[in-house]
């Protein structure tokens, strides 16, 4: 069906017209301000002195912590999600309740999600006095606030988990049992279905899962500020502290231009995983 | 007793079930314990008994109370929170709505160049940080005597919220198989009977999702409301990142952890039925 060119400029400019002005507006004054331009206190002018104050020990910590909680998250996920997948594709009595328990975590705020999960970590938590009562150790834990960030990633995890798991059930849905009966009948074992079949099919799938995991997390603030480390923070806390503690909007923006231009990377490697799958599903 | 005899199946089947029982049987345990136990520690935390406090040796409070709840709802900012947060998200639900609507219809029904794009730029908002776009749309807002105010809570909540129902709004539209319409107008269906008939009843379970996800969403919100509205606005979220932080009281988080949980998952149980999987898909990052 074809429309004339205004009908469909008038269609598209409520919803997608709202979200380009907003964000541009954000983006724009990211980067702007990252070159001192448009400071809203003291002057602006011209300048790339925020970008070489980036260049210190505390945003190289932040930049290699927060890339590794977006990797850790995405891959330690996937360790859960993709095998928790496979089985419930095949309908057996359990798998619905299993699909709708496992979807829980989805719909809980990610602060409580940090709640919930600093509880059972705790040093009187759950886990130390079950682990404590079981004999498997005989003195509690640290798990919170550690400086590797083990518990930000338990918690990014447990949130993400079903969101992976939809991903991952929807791609595997696409795949045409045809192909995997037929090498069934060839004789082909369940595991080499899977390594030969299942999994090259599933690629773009599991791409899609891990990239849109690894944005997310690589760019939160409010999990790594509740349960992170105190050093190093995320960029996004770091961020947060160089614009409200120390007054440092430049410094601010120039990470806000960091965290910004590596989710749209990935956005972009994302965008092409999805045609793919679009691809394979027809 | 032929009955009984014909439900009892021979010896091999009924160990190769056994097997596969066990394993569905453990799984199950585990993910309760897994999504359960994390949920069922914060109901009772916020149930403890400040006379009677709950240490560590011990499985379960030694006795129950409300007397957290009174504490957090006498002395924090939690019920003005509530006011806030519940009158945000309907408003944001429906401005999305209005926005969405046209939007979503020329993605899921009409043909046009650059619809990928669109596609992309619409999950923009979900996909980038958050608190990149919360502080510098908050440097924008300032500049235009935005922030610190109602409305530029609802437009930055919209911008955030807006894709979930824009997308699967455009699902739904892009499902109506075109042979119905077709059908309708072989039919001397008018253009007024097409939209009351066929469009408005195959979008509806669209809508209600898109509506569902929208305002959880902006009940959800935090990194905005944080830097645009507090200290003068203070939704559920920010008060429970106040108990978190600053102010770390276990038992007074769990009480608004479970004020700020228990609506949307109450909500997702009633829609439940509207959440098909296709639309779930759509909302989180199918292009």
């Amino acid at each position: 069906m074809r429309t004339d060119r205004l009908t469909l400029l008038l269609l598209i400019l409520p919803g997608a017209g709202f979200i380009f002005l907003f964000l541009a507006a954000a983006i724009a004054m990211t980067v702007l301000q990252s070159v001192g331009l448009y400071s809203l206190v003291g002057e602006s002018k011209l300048t790339f002195e925020h970008w070489f104050s980036l260049a210190d020990r505390t945003f190289v910590d932040s930049f290699l912590f927060s890339l590794k909680v977006g990797v850790g998250s995405a891959f330690g996920t996937l360790v859960f999600s993709y095998p928790l997948a496979l089985f419930l594709r095949r309908r057996r009595y359990g798998t619905q309740l299993i699909g709708s328990i496992i979807k829980i975590p989805l719909f809980v705020p990610a602060l409580v999600a940090a709640f919930l999960i600093l509880n059972v970590l705790a040093f009187h938590g759950i886990l130390n006095s079950t682990l404590l009562g079981l004999g498997i150790i005989d003195r509690p834990l640290r798990m919170l606030n550690d400086k590797f960030g083990w518990n930000v990633l338990i918690i990014q995890i447990w949130k993400n988990l079903p969101f992976q798991l939809l991903i991952l059930a929807a791609t595997l849905e696409s795949i045409q049992t045809d192909i995997e009966d037929a090498a069934r009948n060839l004789g082909a074992s369940p595991w080499r279905v899977i390594r030969h079949i299942i999994l090259p099919l599933s690629a773009p799938g599991i791409l899609i899962a891990v990239v849109l995991v690894f944005i997310l997390t690589f760019g939160d603030y409010a999990i790594t500020k509740v349960a992170g480390p105190v050093y190093p923070s995320s960029l996004s806390v770091l961020m947060y502290t160089e614009a409200f503690t120390l007054q440092q909007w430049g410094s601010a923006a120039c990470i806000g231009v960091v965290i910004t231009f590596a989710s749209l990377l990935f956005v972009a490697i994302y965008a092409r995983a999805a045609r793919a799958v679009a691809e394979i599903g027809q | 007793m032929t009955d009984m005899a014909l439900a009892i199946p021979p010896p091999h089947i009924r160990r190769r079930i056994g097997l596969k029982g066990f394993l569905v049987g453990l799984s199950v345990a585990l993910l309760l314990v897994w999504t359960a136990v994390p949920l069922f520690m914060a109901v009772m935390w916020s149930l403890v008994n400040p006379d009677d406090p709950w240490s560590p040796p011990a499985v379960l409070p030694p006795s129950f109370s409300l007397a957290q709840w009174e504490y957090v709802f006498t002395f924090s900012e939690i019920g003005k929170a509530i006011v806030t947060s519940f009158v945000l998200a309907p408003v944001v639900t429906i401005l999305s709505f209005i926005l969405s609507l046209p939007t979503a219809y020329a993605i899921g029904r009409l043909s046009f160049r650059g619809k990928e794009a669109l596609r992309l730029l619409i999950l923009l908002p979900i996909v980038l940080p958050a608190m990149v776009i919360a502080m510098f749309l908050s440097r924008t807002f300032y500049a235009f005597g935005l922030a610190q105010t109602f409305l530029g809570l609802v437009l930055g909540h919209t911008l955030l919220s807006m894709p979930y129902m824009l997308r699967i709004l455009a699902t739904a539209f892009e499902a109506i198989p075109q042979d119905v319409i077709d059908a309708a107008r072989n039919l001397g269906a008018g253009r007024l009977e097409l939209v009351r008939h066929i469009l408005v009843p195959m979008v509806l379970p669209g809508l209600m999702a898109g509506s569902v996800f929208t305002f959880i969403t902006s009940l959800e919100e935090f990194n905005l409301t944080f830097v645009i509205g507090t200290p003068t606005f203070q939704t559920i979220p920010t008060v429970l990142f106040d108990y978190l932080g600053y102010h770390f009281v276990r038992t007074n988080a769990a009480v608004v952890s479970i004020v700020l949980m228990v609506p949307s998952i109450a909500l997702l149980l009633i829609a439940e039925r509207y959440l098909k999987t296709e639309y779930l898909s759509s909302a989180f990052g199918k292009l």
